[in-house]
């Protein structure tokens, strides 16, 4: 299987600062990967240079066979048109409608014919299930269906990679079920790829197929695997706190504390 | 612009092109489809069917789609409308050979999603129901700043009574940026108006010989009219636009709430003090707007000679101290009405990211519009009854 995500040696950070070093995996087409990590251990710092948002310290970024960072004018957008991105407020535009907001992608990047824009955006709406919404603004909406709004508008140009940063915050269960219920669908029926940052444990379980977690003290990736693996059978005292919520990590032997499960 | 990058965006895309082949045979239609069909290729593969198949008059139309991959809703929006004959003036197409995986992506997009296109169209009504609507809205809107103008008047006394209650570092907080900050732009603006008004109305002045009434013209206009009104303007623009921004941002981040539900009265926490501090440095930043103008227009009048003591026996003959009294008065009744008017359109601020920006310039408006119609009722009345 070819990998559509893949970093070589990634160093992630802003400016001269450092917040994570020798970042190595790859990511298949179909795989959801989930991000996890404790507040602050540079997910969303990573996420910004996945989607080529900060450009990388050092190392390198590939997408879909092309290096981000050495990509440049139309052959750029083009690899940018590839993946969508869910962003964690949602990021839509605020004197738009939901539908002009799903729509405006289609309407700027694309020459489709006004009727099938229309289309495609009814579809896009109906999947996440806000049909009935589209001529509501953003800021009359509650933060579930911003964010179900925000995900129709990622995949407006069905893009082969969607990257979600935490999308089931803020949400309660029945509507984070109801998103994860449609990341499956759309992972199952259009084989799109996922890279998810989140802390919900729930969602994990539900939809990822391998999970990566960094740290912030180790500064890189510190485990990768399934989610029941990693739960069940990882020797790593800091997995084991994010997987059974422990407070502190409980203290391992010293071989077993560093490295990859 | 924007068709560049569409235009970069095909070519770019161009690696992975779609083609439709079409066969006409006694009104027979055959369309081969050959390729991808995503977001960059079905544009052109679309209208080329489009043009085709709405040429003629056909009896049947088959679209083989044994050679087309579709990446998702842009794809099978084409083969969705081609099947139920969007292209083709309802000739429905029948669609052979789909893959499997093509077929799935056309599960998912139902034929509800080809029949409503697009948002309902917004209703408009008739042009009297409309202005019914927009006159209950300006009553209403007038009513709601008369009342609030009023809970302002009704919670400043208290304040005054009780001083230990205000709180003072805010009001000095804000007769420091709106006041003290202010102090150059009013010099400007003063003195050049002071300037304007006497070199525009010494020439017809002095077809008369009357040019030493200059010295009353700059007196009166600079104490009675302009002091006031460019201190309130420029307070306006400045100030009243902060002061609606601010308490604007303060509703949108639920801060308002926060207060409201902690048992602590926005207008007493928030808006009295602002109005205070309006009150107080208004009437002060005007008589340093009409010192400046007046400075202006002399400085002209002595460049066309006047010595600066005629100059000042003549503005002390014609100008006394119930025209500053005027101009005080009508200094402290604007700082009222910029105070009161931008923090009530502040606390009216929507939703949204555009809601802040909205409620600063509707503050301006409303500040400037009722700065002129009090600057002349109180005009009006000071004439009939002084």
């Amino acid at each position: 299987m070819n990998a559509v995500i893949e970093t070589k040696d990634l160093v992630a950070g802003y400016g001269e600062r450092v917040v994570l070093e020798k970042i190595n995996f790859h990511i298949n087409q179909g795989e959801v990967v989930a991000v996890v990590g404790r507040s602050g251990s540079g997910k969303s710092t990573l996420l910004k240079h996945l989607i080529g948002l900060n450009p990388p310290l050092g190392g390198e970024v590939w997408i879909e066979g092309k290096n981000l960072a050495q990509t440049i004018g139309p052959e750029r957008q083009e690899l940018l048109r590839t993946f969508g991105v869910l962003y964690q407020s949602g990021a839509l535009f605020g004197s738009m409608t939901v539908f002009e907001n799903v729509r405006l992608p289609l309407h700027e990047l694309t020459d489709l014919p006004d009727r099938a824009k229309d289309m495609v955006t009814n579809s896009k709406l109906r999947l996440v299930g806000l049909s009935d919404a589209a001529n509501v603004l953003p800021a009359e909406l509650s933060g579930g269906m911003q964010k179900r709004a925000a995900l129709a508008r990622a995949m407006a140009l069905d893009p082969r990679i969607l990257f979600l940063d935490e999308p089931s915050v803020g949400l309660d269960p029945i509507t984070a079920a109801g998103l994860d219920e449609t990341i499956l669908q759309l992972s199952c029926s259009f084989g799109i790829t996922f890279v998810i940052i989140t802390h919900d444990m729930e969602s994990i379980f539900t939809i990822a197929s391998r999970v990566l977690m960094v740290d912030e003290e180790a500064r890189t990736i510190i485990a990768e695997g399934k989610p029941a693996d990693l739960r069940d059978h990882s020797k790593d005292a800091r997995v084991r706190a994010l997987f059974h919520r422990q407070a502190r990590p409980q203290k391992q032997p010293r071989s077993t504390e560093n490295g990859h499960q | 612009m924007k068709d560049k990058v569409k235009d970069e965006a095909r070519e770019a895309g161009a690696t992975e092109k779609v083609e439709a082949k079409i066969q006409t045979d006694a009104g027979r239609v055959k369309v081969a489809l050959k390729g991808r069909l995503d977001a960059q290729t079905t544009g052109r593969c679309w209208r080329q069917l489009e043009g085709q198949l709405q040429k003629g008059d056909f009896k049947s139309l088959e679209v083989d789609a044994s050679n087309v991959t579709v990446s998702g809703a842009v794809g099978a929006a084409l083969l969705r409308c081609l099947s139920e004959g969007g292209l083709s003036h309802g000739l429905k197409a029948e669609l052979r050979g789909l893959k499997k995986e093509t077929a799935t992506i056309l599960d998912t997009f139902s034929a509800d999603d080809y029949r409503t296109t697009g948002p309902e169209p917004r209703r408009h009504a008739a042009v009297p129901a409309e202005v019914g609507v927009w006159m209950r809205g300006l009553l209403s809107d007038l009513h709601e700043q008369i009342s609030f103008i009023g809970s302002v008047a009704k919670a400043l006394p208290p304040a005054l009574v009780h001083p230990k209650r205000m709180r003072w570092g805010e009001v000095r907080r804000v007769m420091e940026t709106a006041g003290a900050n202010a102090l150059p732009v009013v010099a400007l603006v003063s003195a050049l108006v002071g300037v304007v008004t006497v070199i525009e109305a010494a020439r017809p002045l002095e077809k008369f010989g009357a040019q030493i009434f200059l010295a009353d013209m700059i007196g009166f206009s600079s104490i009675r009219d302009t002091g006031p009104i460019v201190t309130a303007i420029l307070l306006a623009g400045r100030s009243g636009s902060a002061f609606a921004a601010e308490l604007g941002t303060m509703k949108v981040t639920q801060e308002l709430d926060a207060l409201t539900t902690m048992g602590l009265d926005p207008l007493r926490f928030l808006v009295v003090q602002r109005v205070m501090a309006a009150l107080l440095l208004t009437p002060v930043l005007c008589l340093y707007a009409m010192l400046i103008g007046i400075l202006g227009g002399m400085v002209v009048m002595r460049s066309l000679g006047f010595p600066p003591l005629m100059i000042y026996n003549q503005l002390l003959t014609r100008v006394d101290m119930t025209d500053v009294r005027v101009g005080l008065t009508k200094a402290a009744i604007f700082g009222m009405v910029i105070g009161c008017v931008a923090c009530l359109r502040g606390l009216q601020t929507g939703l949204g990211p555009s809601a802040v920006g909205a409620s600063a310039t509707r503050s301006v408006v409303a500040c400037i519009v009722l700065i002129i119609l009090s600057n002349t009722l109180i005009s009006t009345l000071d004439y009939f009854w002084p």
